[in-house]
């Protein structure tokens, strides 16, 4: 017997090692990647092809980004783009979710709300802003107004969809466990459409994330978005690209932090096959 | 006493060729503590019949009486066994176990010293913080079974529930079954495709007709308990019910065949 378990450890190990093994070297080839474009900016750069103005070098950028970051003006402008976002965000989630769990059940509702919701879906948010403004001048307001518009109606009806595809099984399930009423809510409705709230959080999230960058980029007042204007205005290039590098980064900071490792603990906890 | 009573029930679906019946003006008591295997060839209406006893469909007419009582929908009276597991993917084993006693507000330690002794009864003590999706699909359906148990319904529906296991999970489940039959003495309405099985555990086989919804024949199963899959009574009225069910669906193929013509 402790044969055979020393043999099963090892190929534990074994497994260990190679899937390590695989995600190091991904992870290798990746940063490889992306020293080399550097590398071929950098030679861009010191060619001269272009003008300095309207193409620095790698380095002006870095120095731009540490610069901000040590004065102060892009750390704050992050804290204001971020509480923008999480405050009109969050009142998207708040009021899409439980929406689209009342859209996916109410035949009614959908037919009406629903459809109201797929028409509004096609305007671009930013669309938005004009009307934004003259409601709430050139305000904080205005500007969660185009957050909420640009992500409201993706949960919503993300969230529709997925009650919507709830297998018959579990429904019938819940209505013989005796679960009604709230309880069928709260306890089979919410949970069984769990995955499909994950991907229109995350599909949420990228449309309030862009929504933001448009209503800061058109009317300043602070945030990366209107750092990326003022770039734009002194002529500063190397700012600009600094700020386009920021806002990347913070988008898939979040896609990687948050969102990858919600939907890692859901596949776990429903199987490998999604809804199975 | 009758537990379940259906009268004049019919249920027909709007096919793309025609109506197609479910069933039609269809009959049926079913006493309490019996245990009753419907069969027949597929797509013969066995399925439409328990849901509606589940109160899944309503009928188009007639009625389905409990204990009585006509019923106007699901109910915590009847429970179902599908042919799928139906476990919640969000929940672990003693938490699908438990879910409908949740329900019910029971207390949490009764839930949880409730669940504990099913777990026993199923052999799955080792498993009850599992993950569902971590189970081979006969420890589903033994889950299936115990979340079943805990509900204590009066009867309980199964909807070709061990159709898709292998043939020495489905042996263990049927003495699983036979036993809580016996210890319980439950109705129980079981849908089936498998004639041996069927014989194995009725106290009466039902097979239907292959099209129009309808009883073809009823057999009583007089042998005593336990029956075995392999026992000479088991396997000699089986291939009787076989050679009906055969002829019923040679009988509907020709007179398909007629139509075509």
């Amino acid at each position: 017997m402790p044969i055979e378990q020393e043999e099963q450890s090892d190929i534990a190990k074994v497994r260990f090692f190679a899937q390590g093994y695989h995600v190091w070297r991904g992870r290798a080839a990746r940063l490889g990647f992306f020293a080399l474009l550097i590398a071929i900016w950098q030679v861009a750069a010191s060619l001269e092809l272009w003008n300095e103005v309207i193409f620095p070098h790698p380095k002006e950028v870095a120095d731009a980004v540490v610069l901000g970051m040590r004065d102060g003006t892009l750390p704050l402008a992050i804290q204001a783009s971020m509480q923008r976002l999480c405050m009109g965000y969050g009142i998207s989630l708040l009021i899409g979710i439980p929406l689209g769990l009342l859209l996916g059940r109410k035949r009614l509702l959908d037919d009406t709300v629903g459809s109201l919701a797929v028409g509004l879906q096609a305007l671009p948010s930013i669309c938005w802003l004009p009307m934004a403004v003259l409601w709430f001048g050139l305000s904080e307001t205005a500007m969660q107004f185009v957050i909420i518009m640009g992500s409201l109606m993706s949960i919503t009806l993300s969230v529709r969809d997925g009650v919507k595809t709830i297998p018959t099984l579990y429904l019938r399930a819940a209505s013989i466990l005796g679960a009604t009423g709230w309880r069928f809510y709260w306890y089979v409705l919410l949970p069984a459409s769990l995955p499909a709230i994950i991907t229109g959080a995350k599909l949420g999230w990228s449309f309030a994330w862009r929504s933001l960058m448009a209503a800061e980029l058109l009317y300043v007042t602070s945030g990366i978005g209107s750092t990326l204007m003022m770039g734009r205005e002194l002529h500063d290039m190397a700012l600009v690209v600094a700020a386009m590098i920021l806002i990347i980064t913070i988008g898939l900071l979040t896609d990687r932090l948050i969102f990858r490792f919600v939907e890692s603990l859901i596949h776990r906890r429903w199987g490998f096959g999604g809804r199975g | 006493m009758t537990m379940v009573e259906l009268k004049n029930v019919s249920r027909v679906y709007l096919g793309q060729s025609g109506p197609v019946y479910g069933l039609s003006a269809f009959d049926l008591r079913i006493a309490e503590g019996e245990f009753v295997c419907i069969v027949g060839p597929s797509g013969c209406g066995k399925t439409t019949l328990l849901n509606i006893v589940a109160g899944f469909e309503p009928p188009d007419l007639g009625e389905v009486l409990i204990d009585g009582e006509k019923i106007t929908g699901p109910g915590t009276n009847r429970f179902v066994m599908f042919q799928e597991h139906a476990l919640f993917p969000w929940l672990n084993v003693s938490q699908n176990i438990m879910f409908g006693l949740k329900m019910a507000g029971i207390h949490k330690r009764e839930r949880e010293e409730r669940a504990a002794a099913l777990l026993r009864t199923v052999n799955l003590s080792d498993f009850s913080t599992a993950w569902i999706h971590e189970l081979s699909g006969g420890m589903k359906q033994r889950v299936a079974l115990a979340r079943a148990l805990i509900m204590d319904p009066e009867i309980l529906l199964m909807d070709e529930p061990f159709a898709a296991l292998d043939s020495q999970t489905r042996d263990t489940l049927h003495e699983e079954v036979e036993l809580v039959w016996q210890r319980t003495k439950k109705t129980i309405l079981f849908v089936t495709h498998n004639v041996r099985e069927a014989v194995r555990l009725g106290t009466r086989v039902i097979l239907m007709t292959a099209k129009g919804g309808k009883i073809l024949r009823e057999y009583p199963i007089d042998l005593p308990r336990n029956r075995y899959l392999e026992d000479v009574e088991v396997v000699k009225i089986a291939s009787q019910i076989r050679d009906d069910l055969r002829h019923e669906v040679l009988r509907a193929t020709k007179e398909e065949g007629y139509h075509a013509d």
